[in-house]
């Protein structure tokens, strides 16, 4: 084995970024971080809206969480840890192993998609899930085709009903109870634009093949739509530990639970720093 | 206008295996498919089953030809590299009724040669399978049948033919046959083929390709069934369960062999374009409840629809063995093959390709190597699936062996076939299909 550390970071984001600087604030000299995409910021990176601090968006953010990051600390980047072994041995994707005493887990969640929901009908393209859909405007540069129709109004939900309006889609937002669910502020970002809110429904059937056409919300009425997204929900990413947490790991960030707000991913990933350092103890 | 021996129309799992048969002769052969992909049709929703044998009536066509595919199955996976998993399958009674048919399968696959089958009580069957009810009552143990990835082992198949000398013609519909000096002169969207025999694997169209050039006295009655996929990490059985209720067939369970496990419905009428219906979708839930009471419904990351076609007579009576109608002596249709049709394909292809050669005087092809080398990406290449664990090297390789699609790519290696259904990897192969399809790397 080439590498070995006391601690070892999975995941780059909000929290894995807050814990590997806390390690470094303590003192601690033998940790590292591992994360997939080429750079370290996570989600952070595909927010543009404000909401973030003091009308800062997920990427100014980010840009100032970054700053005062420590560059000795080592971060494996473009690097997927396809499997933790109970020696205390991560796999990274090219078959490169690093060893740990202490894990720190902060690979973030993921989307509830379409097909995991109680929802009949055709599966065309033109489904995708809101946060696949933030990525594809924000990082590459996607024009999605309206009209588009996002189930459920949470955060992610709002926001990028929100996005879309900005780029003149025509937009209908369908809420499963009777009011938006997400944060006020997200939801008064919302005020004065066009938006169709159908609360008190679901999407009941997809239409359309091979690309959508429209849906049937539960109340009877079809929505002509070409673009879809769900927003029904996140789900923590903790598949690498399938057998629950074991003693030699701390979760941290939204593989721990899903938080609403930065703030305290940041500093769930402070504190599990301060617990790993309990446990070389 | 191009010409060739045998002319194979649809490219689903029976024309791709069709079309491999075809190559162990010293034959000319194209394969024409309509949709820009293979196994797009039928293929593209099955319940993955390699039948032991005890489903059909002794003598018939279908109880010989399931018996001898299944046998070799693990030969044919192995040429072909694609993963194939003989786990054996309980098929469970919940009372009189059921188990009268256990009885019933257990005779049937013993006068068909089927090894190992054994009726068990409830509780031996929960000594096999501990998550099955308290509710079963018996069960019919066969150890032979086993689970196959369709879209893998049609593409294999076809990658096979290729290898051995068969051409393909993609988005291809065939719009008119007809016969002059000889030849069947096929008239596609993108030109025609004159071949000395056809062998016509349409699927929901055979009939009507067919009746391009023949009457055809049989007719197909789609039926459909709704699928659930469930994320591989959660509690599954470890065989296949075919449940039968005191009212008739239920649902089927099949650890798949990638890790997934698959529930299917009872037929059920067919929804244009695969749709899935409410009633098929409750139904396996409330059968699925009762069959694995600890099944986790939350787990499911995916619900699909797929079409099974049935043949019937002009006088409205099912066909239940495989029709292999031969309205000429160089023309044969594979009319409303289904189950146990993914298990026979080989074999039905076999069947028909050696008819042809006999008919059209062609030697064995000496030269035909059986080998096909699945995708083997090199270590070291990014993951672009990470819940597949699908690399970008095994994306390239996809594409560069015929994936023109996202769906192409999750067909040929599994990417964005897992529990976010894409939603990460998606963007990221659709580049890719762009940059080799269109940027020439392909």
């Amino acid at each position: 084995m080439a590498e070995r550390y006391d601690v070892l970071i999975v995941g780059g984001g909000g929290a894995g970024v807050a814990a590997a600087k806390a390690l470094w604030a303590a003192g601690c000299r033998s940790a590292a971080l591992v994360e997939e995409k080429p750079c370290l910021g996570g989600i952070l990176r595909q927010c543009v809206h404000p909401g973030f601090g003091p009308g800062l968006d997920g990427r100014a953010y980010a840009a100032g969480l970054l700053q005062d990051f420590p560059p000795e600390f080592p971060c494996y980047l473009g690097a997927t840890v396809t499997a933790l072994e109970p020696d205390r041995t991560a796999v990274l994707f090219d078959g490169r192993e690093i060893g740990f005493r202490v894990l720190i887990l902060a690979t973030g969640c993921r989307e509830i998609p379409f097909g995991a929901l109680h929802v009949v009908g055709t599966r065309p393209r033109g489904v995708f899930t809101a946060g696949q859909m933030q990525e594809m405007i924000n990082c590459h540069g996607f024009v999605p085709r309206g009209p588009a129709v996002i189930l459920g109004s949470g955060d992610i939900g709002l926001v990028m009903a929100w996005q879309l309006l900005r780029l003149d889609l025509s937009v209908t937002l369908v809420e499963q109870a009777d009011r938006m669910t997400g944060l006020l502020q997200n939801q008064e970002r919302l005020a004065g634009l066009p938006l169709r809110f159908v609360p008190d429904a679901t999407v009941r059937e997809i239409q359309g093949f091979p690309d959508l056409t429209g849906v049937v919300l539960s109340d009877g009425q079809t929505v002509p739509c070409r673009t879809l997204l769900s927003a029904v929900g996140l789900k923590p990413e903790r598949e690498l530990l399938p057998a629950g947490v074991p003693e030699w790991a701390v979760l941290a960030g939204n593989c721990s639970r899903i938080h609403p707000r930065i703030e305290s991913v940041l500093r769930e990933g402070e504190q599990a720093a301060g617990q790993a350092l309990m446990k070389l103890r | 206008m191009k010409t060739v021996d045998v002319a194979v129309i649809g490219g689903g799992v029976l024309g791709c295996f069709a079309a491999r048969n075809l190559t162990r002769f010293r034959l000319d052969v194209v394969l024409i498919e309509a949709a820009e992909d293979l196994c797009t049709g039928v293929t593209r929703a099955n319940s993955a089953v390699v039948y032991p044998g005890c489903d059909n009536r002794p003598g018939s066509m279908k109880a010989a030809l399931t018996v001898r595919a299944n046998a070799s199955f693990d030969r044919l996976c192995g040429e072909l590299e694609v993963p194939f998993s003989r786990c054996g399958s309980l098929m469970t009674a919940y009372g009189p009724q059921g188990e009268a048919v256990l009885r019933k399968k257990l005779d049937q696959g013993q006068k068909n040669g089927v090894p190992g089958l054994r009726l068990l009580s409830g509780d031996e069957a929960r000594d096999r399978e501990p998550m099955l009810s308290r509710a079963v009552s018996a069960a019919l143990w066969a150890p032979t049948t086993g689970t196959v990835n369709p879209w893998q082992l049609g593409i294999a198949a076809f990658e096979s033919a290729k290898a051995n000398g068969c051409e393909t013609m993609l988005r291809a519909p065939v719009v008119s046959i007809a016969k002059a000096e000889g030849l069947y002169r096929i008239e596609t969207t993108r030109g025609e083929v004159a071949a000395r025999a056809v062998v016509n694997c349409g699927g929901l169209y055979a009939v009507q390709i067919q009746e391009l050039i023949y009457p055809s006295p049989v007719r197909l009655r789609l039926d459909g069934a709704d699928f659930l996929v469930f994320d591989p990490l959660t509690l599954r059985p470890g065989h296949i369960l075919f449940e039968e209720t005191e009212a008739g067939k239920g649902v089927t369970a099949v650890p798949c062999p990638e890790g997934n496990l698959l529930l299917d419905s009872p037929p059920r009428p067919y929804e244009p374009h695969f749709a899935t219906t409410r009633e098929g979708l409750d139904t396996i839930r409330a059968h699925g409840v009762r069959l694995l009471p600890d099944l986790d419904f939350g787990a499911v990351i995916r619900s699909f629809g797929g079409v099974r076609p049935n043949p019937e007579g002009v006088d409205g009576r099912d066909i239940r063995d495989f029709c292999i109608q031969r309205p000429a002596p160089t023309f044969w249709s594979l009319v409303g093959v289904k189950t146990p049709g993914l298990t026979c394909a080989n074999e039905l292809g076999a069947l028909v390709a050696g008819e042809c050669a006999a008919v059209l005087g062609a030697e064995r092809n000496e030269a035909f190597r059986p080998e096909r080398r699945a995708i083997h990406p090199a270590p070291g290449s990014p993951l672009v699936c990470r819940c597949e664990g699908v690399s970008r090297d095994a994306v390239i390789e996809a594409i560069r062996r015929g994936a023109v699609t996202v769906d192409g790519v999750k067909r040929r290696v599994g990417a964005g076939m897992g529990r976010c259904q894409g939603a990460r990897c998606a963007y990221e192969i659709e580049q890719l299909l762009k940059e080799c399809v269109h940027g020439g790397t392909v």
